[in-house]
């Protein structure tokens, strides 16, 4: 077998970002042993092929210096773009940094596994730092914007957003662009401080031969609550990994999301969620729609530990298949060390209700209006637990035929 | 208006209408009766072009088309109606935003411009207020959660929404109390001109107390087999189809 996946490694180049020797170490001797990217016979990309990524050529894009300045914004927003990165001034209890600048001490929190993240501490370009000082209310929205466009580029960032005890903001991640080629690799860390509240949005839209995989890894404290819904929509492949590590008592995570696959497209979403601590809940919710020749995945994973008692984790996957040539793979994994808790987990795939659509028709409207009306039916729970205006304009637009 | 020859249907391979004919004019009420499976929902879902049912030969020209050319939705714009036996439930789709979208779109086919909000909220007032479909039904999920009355009620409420040309009211006084349907009834004769013309499919002579048809069928075994005025209906009432059998 090639040694495929050093040499994807060798073409990203250096990371620009000051990674802790221990971290760097382990993601070296990752990448040596493993060597070659996994194949469908790994676990975790069982149906996720990644030979197609493997045989990218593509350029480091590196955000290094200080960003533009971005001015009279209702929104703080962070904009990586090929070429240079934007960024809105500090507000009151909110802080800014490249992630160039975050000093080796503290990336330390993380631990990093699987080639993806491997990857990341190795060669990410650049990223932002946001701090939320603690008891603080962030008024306006917080949006990180990926636009990865042209010819070809690897887009790889380590984002880390501290929000300390008490702190409410909101943030949206957003990934958009059309390149001819590329391949992203996003890993954002949150630490989420006790009390604290995080809604995140986000918004995947990237056109063209685009490979994204995103990570987010959540680290959360005591009573803090933290929610996320995942919006994928037109991507040529995408690979989302949501690890949440609710370590303080009685947390809450929300983790909700939504994925439209045409074409071929392949949309990918793993989740994990670690119950650490007792008292803690968890809420899942995602449902895919697939047309054509695509492909879905969902693999929730939830992991209660022996401590953890009183747990009350719930996980919902629902899909819809509008072509016989879709395909969806759904897998919910639960692993319970404890003896009190309560966990329920539930995934359907089905057609589109004919009844429904021959109502709807039968009262004048269209097949394919008739279509979308159901569609957005389905999705409606997770739609709703959307606040962000930009990604539900982004949304309607996307299914308005 | 609607004029069906020698109409031949089947599903699954299993023939169900077996060369019926009906001709209905503007201005007309025609009941349909016939025993339990003697193909009248057939007859009531190949008329709205349901893709279930294989056409095998005959034909059904409507307003001058040709019925059978005309997908599901265009049907509904030239104005043929389907209140169904059984509405089907549509959770998370709103029943005003339904309606305002199949109006529209009904609007958009006879070349007339979309509704404003504030004239279909009036609109839905004056119609939901017909049928006394109480006005909070209208904001709910299309159908879900309610009653079998109130589904048969808001199935008039939007035909008196989308006033088409033809209504066929499959079983509509089915599960209706006695006020519902002196109320639905009521409703569909309101809705009556000498343009438009009405199929009612029941089962009960007493809906044709209220709605008084100019024509009673018999349909049975895929065929109409009797037709006469309404005192048909008293003697069915009396007699069972037996006698129309034989
Ligand atoms: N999918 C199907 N496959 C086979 N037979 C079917 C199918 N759908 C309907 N039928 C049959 O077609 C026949 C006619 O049904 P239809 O619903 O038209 O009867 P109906 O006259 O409306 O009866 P009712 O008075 O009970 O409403 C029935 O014998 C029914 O079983
Ligand atoms: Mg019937």
């Amino acid at each position: 077998m090639s040694e495929n996946l050093v040499a994807f490694e060798h073409q990203l180049g250096t990371t620009s970002l000051s990674m802790p020797e221990l971290l760097t170490k382990e993601a070296k001797e990752g990448i040596a042993r493993q060597a070659s990217f996994p194949t469908t016979r790994d676990e975790p990309w069982k149906y996720t092929r990644l030979a197609r990524v493997a045989g990218l050529t593509v350029a480091p894009i590196a955000f290094k210096g200080a960003p533009a300045l971005l001015k009279g914004m209702e929104t703080i927003d962070v904009i990586f773009e090929k070429g240079t990165w934007w960024c809105s001034a500090a507000v009151e209890g909110l802080t800014l940094q490249s992630a160039n600048e975050i000093s080796p001490e503290s990336w330390q929190a993380c631990t990093t596994k699987g080639h993806v993240q491997h990857l990341n501490t190795l060669t990410a370009q650049g990223g932002i730092g946001i701090t939320i000082a603690a008891g603080t209310t962030i008024q306006q929205p917080v949006r990180i914007i990926h636009r990865c466009s042209g010819a070809q580029g690897a887009m790889v960032l380590h984002h880390q957003i501290k929000v300390e005890d008490r702190a409410h903001v909101r943030i949206e991640l957003i990934f958009e662009g059309e390149a001819e080629q590329a391949y992203s690799n996003v890993l954002t860390d949150f630490f989420v401080g006790k009390e604290a509240q995080v809604h995140v949005d986000k918004w995947q839209n990237t056109q063209g031969a685009h490979y994204g995989f995103y990570n987010e890894r959540i680290y959360q404290e005591r009573q803090s609550t933290f929610r996320m819904q995942t919006i994928t929509a037109n991507t040529h492949f995408t690979r989302n990994d949501v690890e949440v590590f609710s370590q303080g008592e009685a947390a809450h995570t929300q983790l909700y999301g939504a994925f439209f696959g045409r074409g071929q497209q392949l949309i990918d979403n793993h989740t994990y969620v670690h119950h650490m601590a007792p008292h803690g809940t968890s809420d899942e919710n995602y449902k895919g729609v697939l047309w054509d020749k695509a492909t879905g995945v969902f693999n929730g994973k939830v992991k209660v530990y022996q401590d953890a008692q009183k747990i009350n984790a719930y996980q919902s996957n629902k899909n819809l298949l509008l072509s016989s040539a879709a395909s969806m793979n759904a897998k919910p994994e639960l692993e319970i060390y404890a003896d009190d808790v309560k966990c329920s987990h539930g995934s359907t795939t089905g057609q589109l209700d004919a009844q429904a659509l021959f109502y709807l028709q039968a009262r004048g409207i269209s097949k394919a209006k008739a279509t979308e009306m159901l569609v957005g039916a389905f999705c409606a729970e997770v739609f709703e637990a959307v606040h962000s205006e930009y990604i539900q304009t982004a949304i309607a637009e996307h299914l308005t035929l | 208006m609607l004029e069906i020859k020698a109409l031949h249907a089947s599903i699954n391979g299993i023939e169900i209408l077996k060369g019926l004919n009906l001709t209905v004019k503007p201005g007309e009420v025609h009941a349909i009766m016939g025993p339990n499976g003697a193909g009248k929902s057939t007859l009531a879902s190949v008329l709205a072009g349901k893709e279930d049912y294989e056409i095998t030969s005959g034909e059904i020209v409507f307003v001058g088309k040709d019925l059978l050319e005309l997908s599901v939705e265009e049907r509904a714009r030239e104005g043929v109606f389907l209140a169904f036996q059984y509405p089907v439930e549509i959770p998370g789709v709103s029943n005003v935003n339904f309606l305002k979208t199949a109006m529209n779109e009904i609007r958009e086919h006879r070349g007339l411009p979309a509704l404003s909000a504030k004239e279909f909220l009036s609109l839905v007032k004056e119609k939901s207020a017909l049928v006394e479909l109480d006005a909070s039904l209208a904001s709910r999920a299309v159908n879900e959660g309610f009653s079998g009355g109130e589904k048969k009620r808001n199935e008039i409420f939007q035909m008196a929404m989308l006033e088409p040309k033809l209504a066929v009211l499959d079983e509509t006084d089915s599960g209706l109390d006695i006020d519902a349907l002196r109320i639905v009834a009521q409703g569909v004769n309101t809705l009556k001109t000498s343009d438009n013309a009405t199929l009612v499919i029941t089962h009960y002579q007493r809906l044709l107390d209220y709605i008084v048809p100019d024509y009673v069928h018999v349909l049975f075994d895929g065929k109409i087999v009797k037709t006469g005025g309404k005192e048909l209906a008293l003697e069915l009432e009396e007699k069972g189809y037996d006698w129309i059998k034989s």
